[in-house]
């Protein structure tokens, strides 16, 4: 680790990248015990029906099967969920989704867990499925759960849209489609557990709650929260998709049957596509009217999210999404209705955008077919419509923080990628056709209201007069642990090979929430600089006292010790450690989020999230270029502005950008959940396509650098927001390349090709 | 508990085939060990061919090149003798898979795997590629057209192994052109493959031309009809787009989940438009 | 059944199943958890070895397979406190996010410079291009294996 002082606001490597980068580091995966079982569940493999029977006798046969277990043996309610628990454990009597858990096998080797669970058969009367969910809100529709197929339905409203559209000079309507994304992280959920003698369960997992994670266990299976001690190593990435219980209620019953014997799950990769959950699949209406200068004036959507078969977030990311279907615009007159529906498919639950990927595509698109009805450069249309602080956004919501975005579309402005875009063009070479998009996104941090986005930092000087930093929530890869380091270095003016680091552990550490919403740097950040504060004032006064000094002023820290600026006198850290009783070597505190403070805002049906406070934004330009031959689309260029508030890590940012760019690159271009009757079709790498190195271009990160007062050093949380470019941005570079509106997603290569009309005389026809 | 054999040389293979007639062979394992995980082939007894040296290498023989079976996708890509004058089967391998695959994959299990999508396939065939089959009773060989039935299915037989590929050296001054269509850069299963070896006249005239196509049907299609429509012209678009029509209407693709039938039809013609661009690139 | 072969320069003796694979072989049976799996089915590249210098997919590899072999993990490249040049390059270049591509993208890496010690952008992107990454976007782990390239020339030149 390096001998600097970490500098908040200059790039400070990543406090665990030399122990990741030579194999040291240990992932919940890696985690292994002598005398281990493996557990593992059997799925429905149909996407709707009744259970009659499940015969579980040939699998206990199975040499090296400990136990079976069914629904019976499953203790307390049996149902998990974070806001809405719907989900069964095992489940009993229904099934809602091909990837339902019926049977747990506990078993010595991964062989017979495979052969018995293979051996596990179901008697199911089918039941009709509905897959879309505009089908499943029709009177008549299977019912998923006994109470209906909406799980929330909701309205935001401003102004009064339907009288405003007969005042507008252009009113266009659309309708577009995206898909279930998969998060795809390269560590597959898993976990081991082991449950002591007293019944205490002890769980490393690979989670972005653990703390939560304890709730949602003692809720399903009837155990003592406080007896679960969850620990969380760093995560194998995470994106949401490991927000909420995964492996560990499974996990936790099979330890409760192991006879204290170590257990471990750790889902396969066709297991983690078919069990895991899922970006929400949508439909969405729009219809946008505005005066022939571009002012925009009046928007309606109706907006339906597919939950697939349980809740997990499915309300809260309609909600988020429905926060942001009129993009980073003033707005006067908006009516957003949203419903999140089940359906048989897949689970719908959180995935880094949480909602609003799927909206920017659409009113972005929007915005790309008013500015080419008005004949209007598409990036001065959203110039001019662009949020400043100040104004209302479509939610009613007054911007009173930072708002960046028309500083982010300025810098693109005047970018020469932008300003050379049409010599760019003109050299596509045979059978190539060259275009350029652009578009301007935005994403919440935090909770919003309803869920106090909270956080509680322990910063401490150990025995031998290190600084140890008790990090409560989750690093699944974004960094925030670093920049914890970082900013504990900074203000307590130590070198970074004196600063360690405590990931999160519900024995060691305290909550901290959830590792998602972009929120950690920021609300952790908070806490621990109050902490961090805190300490350094008693770090001084108990130095004051061993110096004799009258009063505890002049005195600094630095490395190691501190030092008594008008005597020189010093005293070590190692010294005043000794010196001081375990309590009073550490200080505690905690940040609660800001959120808006707007009253009489006009919405309703949501439970929690409306509405949020702070955004981020940013301006994405791409060039493309398509093959007219194959409709294959190429990302020949890519710059990402990003206002993220004041920057801790300059590296930091970069890596979020690049990286969400490069997901929503994969959301935009070839990824695609397949679907037939509530089966997945590619539940693989093989057909699953995520990008390779060889399909990502150079991603160029810029930032222009607000200050967002309320955040640590002035920073807000943008781990999301790059996520949501890419998709409109190629979408708005295929319309400019060849003239093609795209509706729906992935935007393929034959989807391409059978739109575009290749040169005369070749016909798609034989 | 199922065993693996490794054989060090073809003596040491008959006998381990000898003792477990029921074993699949495999050199690199990339396909057969992915099948044996899905469940398309029930775990069984596993000869690998990995350290018979005599199974590896290019023999360069004058007018033909034996490529021995066994040989690795890298190992031909760093071989002049393919990558000299067999460019469009260097071009078919270079897009296989991803380096890793390449190392450990071979050009007798793509054979031998007879994937309609087969990378190596569609240049193996212009090649007028005869594969070679061993056993411990002798050797034969058959065009590589005859030996592939469908997909998966080929003409081996119990007790043998496909030992070599021999290919004829397409003329010094052919040119010779691979393309593939995946929906990505790497690790792409072919959604459509063309190769083409074409001779040109002095003046740009074409002399002879052969065709063929991957993906667009249980096995490579050929097209003799379009390869003829393009002899005795230059490679214009007019007649390249004449001789698409004739093609468009050879394939016989299907519709999966990684693309339909009409897409594959399309960009089947399309694929031969882009031989305009060779045009300018060899005069 | 007993195999020999050498882990990371030590002669090391392996029993069990001729059928297990190495990847497993790794983890469980020797602790070498810094070989990763992410797929099983030789499409990510998290579980990549060096058998005789070359990157392979242990993954698709059956233990017998490793009879007589070379073979170096990510163990062997180097440690938290005394890095090769390239995972130095990966820290500085922030090239390490979550962390679980890296090991594969690293040995691949070394391979490469040593074939290609002053290997462009294009030749990198190609040599990993059987490396799933979900969240760098592979631009920093190119400018890392491009700023070790540098590093590694000038060491090797006098």
């Amino acid at each position: 680790m390096t001998r600097d002082v970490p500098a908040v606001g200059c790039s400070f490597p990543r406090f665990d990248a030399r122990s990741k980068v030579s194999g040291a580091e240990k992932f919940a995966a890696d985690a292994y015990a002598p005398d281990m079982l493996w557990a593992g569940a059997k799925r429905a493999g149909i996407a709707h029906g009744r259970i009659l029977a499940v015969h579980t006798a040939d699998a206990e046969s199975v040499p090296g099967v400990f136990r079976v277990l069914i629904r019976r043996d499953v203790p307390g309610t049996n149902r998990q969920g974070i806001v809405h628990k719907d989900q069964p454990v095992l489940a009993g009597q229904k099934i809602r989704h091909c990837g339902e858990p019926v049977a747990l096998v506990l078993a010595e080797n991964r062989e017979a867990l495979k052969l018995a669970l293979s051996r596990i058969r179901l008697d199911v009367e089918p039941l009709p499925g509905v897959f879309d969910p505009e089908a499943a809100l029709k009177p008549g529709a299977p019912l998923i759960h006994a109470a209906g197929n909406t799980l929330l339905s909701a309205v935001i409203q401003n102004g009064d849209a339907a009288k405003a559209f007969p005042d507008c000079d252009v009113i266009l309507e659309d309708c577009f489609e995206v898909p279930f994304q998969e998060h795809a992280f390269m560590e597959t959920e898993n976990g081991m557990a082991q449950q002591k003698p007293d019944g205490a369960l002890v769980m490393t997992v690979s989670t972005q709650a653990p703390f939560r994670d304890r709730m949602e266990i003692s809720h399903a299976l009837g155990l003592e929260f406080s007896a679960i001690r969850i620990i969380s190593p760093y995560l194998g990435g995470g994106f949401g998709g490991k927000d909420g219980a995964t492996v560990q209620c499974l996990l936790a019953l099979a330890a409760m049957n192991a006879n204290g014997r170590p257990i471990k799950m750790w889902w396969d990769r066709e297991e983690s596509f078919v069990a895991g959950y899922k970006r929400h699949a949508a439909r969405l209406y729009y219809k946008l009217g505005a005066a022939a200068d571009g002012t925009l004036n009046s928007l309606e959507c109706r907006l339906y999210y597919d939950t697939g078969a349980y809740a997990h977030l499915g309300g809260e990311v309609l909600e988020l999404g429905m926060e942001h279907a009129g993009g980073p615009y003033r707005i006067p007159h908006v009516l957003i209705q949203g419903w999140s529906v089940y359906t048989n498919n897949p689970v719908g639950g959180a995935m880094r955008g949480f909602g609003v990927s799927q909206v920017a595509f659409a009113i972005e698109q929007m915005m790309n077919r008013l500015a080419e009805k008005l004949r209007m450069d598409p990036l001065a249309l959203r110039l001019k419509n662009a949020l400043g602080r100040g104004d209302r956004n479509s939610s009613g919501v007054t911007l009173v923080h930072s708002t960046g975005i028309i500083s982010c579309l300025k810098s693109i402005k005047q970018h020469p990628l932008w300003l050379n875009q049409a010599d760019w063009k003109a050299r596509a070479g045979r059978f190539k056709r060259r275009g350029v998009g652009v578009c301007a996104v935005f994403n919440a941090m935090g909770y919003g209201r309803g869920l106090p986005d909270s956080a509680i930092a322990k910063v401490e000087l150990t025995r031998e007069g290190r600084i140890r930093v008790y990090g409560g929530v989750s690093d699944m890869g974004q960094g925030n642990t670093s920049a914890f380091v970082q900013i504990a270095g900074d203000m307590l003016c130590q070198e970074g090979n004196q600063l360690e680091l405590i990931l999160p552990d519900t024995d060691r550490t305290h909550p901290c929430g959830s590792s998602s919403a972009s929120r950690t740097t920021y609300t952790y950040g908070n806490a621990l600089i109050r902490a961090c504060q805190q300490l350094k004032e008693k770090l001084i006064h108990r130095a004051s006292l061993v110096l004799f000094l009258d009063e505890p002023v002049g005195l600094v820290l630095l490395p190691g010790r501190v030092r008594h600026l008008p005597s020189g006198r010093e005293v070590s850290f190692s010294t005043l450690a000794a010196m001081l009783p375990d309590s009073d070597r550490m200080a505690i505190d905690q940040h609660v989020m800001t959120v808006a403070s707007d009253g009489n805002l006009n919405a309703s049906g949501f439970i929690l999230g409306f509405p949020h406070a702070i955004f981020s934004y940013a301006a994405h330009l791409a060039g493309i270029e398509i093959d007219a031959l194959t409709g294959g689309v190429s990302v020949l260029f890519y710059l990402a502005v990003t206002d993220a508030g004041r920057i801790i890590s300059p590296q930091g940012v970069e890596q979020q950008v690049q990286g969400a760019v490069a997901q929503g690159l994969g959301y935009a271009l070839c990824e695609d959940v397949q679907l037939r009757d509530g089966k997945i079709l590619n539940p693989s790498f093989t057909d699953y396509i995520i990008p390779t190195a060889l399909d990502v271009p150079e991603v160029a990160s810029m930032t222009v650098e607000t200050v967002e007062s309320t955040g640590p050093f002035g920073m807000k949380g943008m781990g999301e927001v790059g996520m949501n470019g890419p998709l409109p941005v190629i979408a708005g570079a295929v319309q400019d390349a060849v003239g093609v509106w795209i509706r729906q997603s992935p935007v393929t290569a034959d989807r391409i090709l059978a739109a575009l009309d290749v040169n005369k005389g070749v016909g798609r026809k034989p | 508990m199922n065993h693996v054999l490794l054989p060090r040389s073809l003596n040491d293979l008959w006998s381990a085939i000898r003792d477990f007639p029921e074993a699949a062979v495999y050199a690199g394992g990339t396909d057969l060990l992915v099948k044996i995980r899905n469940g398309s082939i029930p775990p069984k007894d596993l000869i690998c061919l990995e350290r018979i040296e005599a199974l590896k290498g290019v023999v360069d023989h004058g007018d033909r090149l034996v490529i021995l079976a066994a040989t690795t996708f890298s190992q031909l890509l760093q071989d002049p003798a393919i990558t000299n004058r067999l460019p469009v089967l260097a071009k078919a391998i270079a897009c296989l898979g991803s380096p890793l695959i390449r190392n450990m994959g071979t050009i007798g299990g793509n054979v031998c795997t007879a994937s309609p999508a087969g990378d190596t396939l569609a240049p193996l065939y212009i090649l007028n590629a005869r594969v070679e089959l061993a056993s411990e009773n002798g050797v034969r060989s058959l065009p590589i057209s005859q030996f592939i039935l469908g997909p998966g299915l080929t003409l081996i037989e119990t007790g043998e192994i496909l030992s070599a590929i021999h290919v004829e050296k397409p003329h010094p001054e052919a040119i010779q052109h691979f393309e593939k269509v995946g929906r990505r850069n790497a690790l792409a299963c072919s959604l459509a493959s063309m190769a083409a070896i074409i001779r040109l006249t002095d003046d740009g005239t074409v002399l002879a031309a052969s065709l063929a196509w991957g993906s667009m049907g249980p096995t490579v299609i050929t097209c003799p009809e379009a390869a003829n429509r393009l002899i005795g012209q230059p490679l214009s678009l007019d007649r390249l787009t004449e001789a698409a029509a004739i093609v468009r209407k050879a394939v016989c693709p299907i519709t999966d989940i990684r693309a339909t039938a009409d897409y594959r039809r399309t960009i089947a013609g399309n694929l031969l438009l882009r031989l305009c661009t060779l045009q300018m690139e060899s005069s | 059944m007993s195999i020999n072969c050498k882990i990371n320069g030590k002669n090391t003796e392996i029993r069990g199943p001729a059928d297990r694979r190495v990847v497993d072989v790794l983890r469980e049976d020797l602790g070498l958890t810094g070989t990763k799996e992410g797929c099983g089915a030789g499409e990510c590249g998290a579980c990549t070895i060096l058998v005789e210098g070359e990157p392979r997919l242990s993954c698709l590899m059956m233990a017998a397979q490793l009879q007589d072999q070379d073979i170096t993990t990510i163990e062997g490249i180097g440690e938290p406190e005394a890095l090769h040049p390239i995972q130095e390059a990966f820290v500085e270049q922030g090239a390490v996010q979550c962390g679980f591509c890296t090991p594969g993208m690293v040995l691949s890496a070394v391979h490469l410079l040593n074939c290609y010690p002053e290997a462009d952008r294009s030749r990198i992107r190609r040599a990993l291009s059987g490396h799933l990454c979900r969240c760098t976007g592979y631009v920093k782990i190119v400018d890392a294996v491009e700023a070790a390239a540098r590093a590694m020339g000038k060491e090797i030149k006098p």
